[in-house]
């Protein structure tokens, strides 16, 4: 295909190769108009989201559909088939008690992802509802709902975390709680900001005139509006919360051993015997942890791109 | 400026009393009191309750709470941190000795990060849209997306389990004094607390240098003839950079964070690893203590970020 003759200024770049197709194929009549959302578009444009999209749905079906991929519970003990490597029997080995791996990472994703998406939804359920309508009305209890998410993110995630840990003991209600109760901050700002932005457009104004309730403006007209970056801010605190579950986990001080999630399983990889001679209990799920996270942070990234014009890069 | 400085200090004070209260609250609210650890449970059990009472009034731990906070709260500001539940050390030995190990790696892993990280952001920026630039963006997407300590595990394992050229963990042998001799164990541990904050100070510097390139004064620039390598350098880079390098304050949360996990990776006698064997045991006192001491770091780290800003920018100071 030979592109449009461009004055030689500076070399091209993909964005522009993919410009001169999109151009070509617009001349040619091709080009699709209308039909579906321009950020659905936009967002299965970006190869990166698209190949994220493809991995996380196929590790989430993977965990929902656990007992028809495996025939072995994953809490099985079997002291006969002790650390063995991976075979066609046991495609990932088996553990130290004998359990077969792979099951252990498939019903393990579901408890991580849990509490990942879980404490996610949550986190951006309580911040959200509290920013939108602060942002909204203003006033003192802005100023009180400012205050306190500014003490709460001043500890460093991890440090709170481990201190409420330490307090509230361990099991898996505590940690998403935690994880809610140290994670709205982040939201909670990104809805008050964007409120903040909103309040001054004329819709808004033209509400408040036929004499529409606070909250009635405020979560059903403008929350809305506000969409976008609260479904990317959800998906990079999912992200950021498996990382976490897996850390915790990992250190002994996260969900209760006896539960399999990812970093449970990565648990016994502090002994370092596991970690010279058992490669196959920790690096598969090591490999799972960190494709999930990256597919979730490529959709995260697509979303944002797809619904923020002003944050392109 | 001046005015500037005090109102940002008159807002942390009150900030920081509010966090030293629900700090110590959480202390009041977990189980155990000074008395039940001072004793030995089997001890307790034969004691005679009004003995302890009388022990607890001596500690003033009958005294009513607002008294008890008031004086926690002078002893904290004048550095009394008060002791640990196991052994009954001061806390603020603990820190003394294990605060250098944690600044050590700290410091190492900001300097590396920060110089690796603007560098690859800037070619990033430089070459935007090209394959560099997607390769760069993918690896950092992956930078943050693996688990630190998995990067730990298998960093430990190709290179200190299989190679042999660094030790598998600890900050040094017996006997070795020098830095020299340490360097060895710091390389790992360093070099892994390095990759999360390289990968985000990459995609920072990446979108303030494409910022910065965006400009009018570059087109000036360009159009006084100036070489390429130059409009981008000492035009493009000096402007991009300033926000990347006050922003190191900022990752101080992310540098806590993982200094947490990595020390205990690796062993490393730092403060993290400290904090986890606290919470493990349920040292409250020294799992407070901590909490408090790193909070208190990120929002004084916050208002040098401020200032600095303040300096460098002054619409800043001049717009609130």
């Amino acid at each position: 295909m030979s592109g449009p003759n461009y004055p030689n200024t500076r070399r091209r770049t993909r964005l522009d190769a993919q410009f001169d197709r999109i151009r070509a194929r617009e001349e040619a009549g091709l080009a699709k108009s209308g039909g579906g959302s321009r950020a659905v578009k936009k967002f299965l444009n970006n190869r990166l989201a698209v190949f994220g999209l493809v991995v996380f749905a196929i590790i989430i079906f993977a965990s929902v559909f656990a007992p028809l991929l495996t025939p072995y519970d994953p809490n099985k003990i079997d002291l006969r088939g002790m650390l063995q490597a991976p075979s066609w029997e046991h495609w990932f080995g088996t553990d130290r008690t004998g359990r077969d791996l792979f099951a252990r990472v498939l019903y393990g994703g579901r408890i991580s992802i849990l509490v990942g998406l879980g404490s996610a939804v949550l986190a951006a359920i309580i911040g959200v509802l509290i920013g939108v309508y602060t942002g909204y009305v203003g006033g003192w209890l802005d100023a009180l709902a400012m205050r306190v998410s500014e003490i709460f993110m001043s500890f460093p995630q991890i440090i709170l975390v481990l201190m409420l840990v330490s307090i509230l003991g361990q099991s898996l209600l505590n940690l998403m709680l935690i994880f809610t109760l140290t994670g709205w901050g982040g939201i909670y700002r990104m809805a008050r900001a964007r409120m903040l932005s909103l309040r001054e457009e004329e819709y808004v104004l033209a509400l408040r005139s036929f004499g529409l309730s606070r909250p009635l403006i405020a979560y059903k007209h403008m929350l809305p509006n506000a969409l976008g970056p609260i479904m990317v801010n959800i998906t990079l605190s999912t992200a950021a919360f498996i990382l976490q579950e897996a850390g915790l986990s990992f250190l002994g001080l996260g969900v209760p051993l006896s539960i399999p999630t990812w970093g449970n399983i990565l648990n016994v990889a502090q002994d370092i015997r596991v970690l010279q001679t058992n490669w196959w209990i920790w690096l598969p799920v090591g490999a799972v942890i960190s494709l999930f996270v990256l597919s979730v942070n490529f959709i995260g990234d697509g979303l944002r791109d797809a619904t923020d014009p002003s944050q392109q890069g | 400026m001046l005015t500037y400085i005090i109102r940002r200090v008159l807002i942390l004070i009150p900030m920081a009393f509010v966090i030293c209260f629900l700090v110590y609250l959480g202390l009041e609210l977990t189980p155990g009191d000074a008395v039940s650890h001072m004793i030995n449970p089997d001890a307790a059990g034969s004691m005679n309750p009004a003995q302890l009472e009388a022990l607890r009034q001596s500690l003033g731990l009958g005294q009513p709470f607002h008294v008890r906070f008031w004086s926690w709260f002078t002893n904290l500001v004048q550095g009394n941190f008060g002791y640990s539940m196991s052994g009954g050390v001061p806390i603020s030995n603990i820190i003394a000795t294990r605060l250098p190990a944690t600044l050590e790696l700290a410091a190492v892993a900001l300097v590396f990060s920060t110089v690796i990280g603007s560098l690859l952001g800037v070619v990033s920026a430089l070459k935007r849209g090209s394959k560099t630039d997607s390769a760069l963006t993918v690896i950092g997407m992956l930078g943050v997306s693996i688990p630190e300590f998995f990067f730990g595990l298998v960093a430990i394992s190709i290179f200190a389990l299989n190679l042999g050229w660094f030790p598998v963990g600890g900050r040094s042998m017996p006997g070795y004094v020098t830095l020299w001799d340490r360097l060895p164990h710091m390389v790992m541990p360093a070099m892994v607390l390095s990759i999360m904050l390289t990968a985000g100070v990459m995609r920072y510097a990446r979108s303030s240098m494409l910022d910065a390139l965006s400009r009018d004064f570059i087109k000036t620039a360009r159009s006084k003839g100036l070489p390429e390598w130059r409009v981008n350098l000492l035009h493009g880079f000096r402007v991009a950079l300033t926000p990347v390098v006050v922003l190191i304050g900022f990752r101080l949360p992310v540098l806590i964070g993982g200094s947490v996990i990595i020390e205990q990776v690796f062993q490393w006698p730092g403060i993290g690893n400290e904090f986890i064997s606290a919470v493990r045991s349920q040292d409250y006192p020294v799992v407070m203590t901590i909490a408090l001491l790193s909070v208190m770091a990120v929002l004084v780290a916050s208002l040098i970020v401020d200032i600095l800003t303040a300096v460098i920018d002054p619409r800043v100071r001049l717009g609130e």
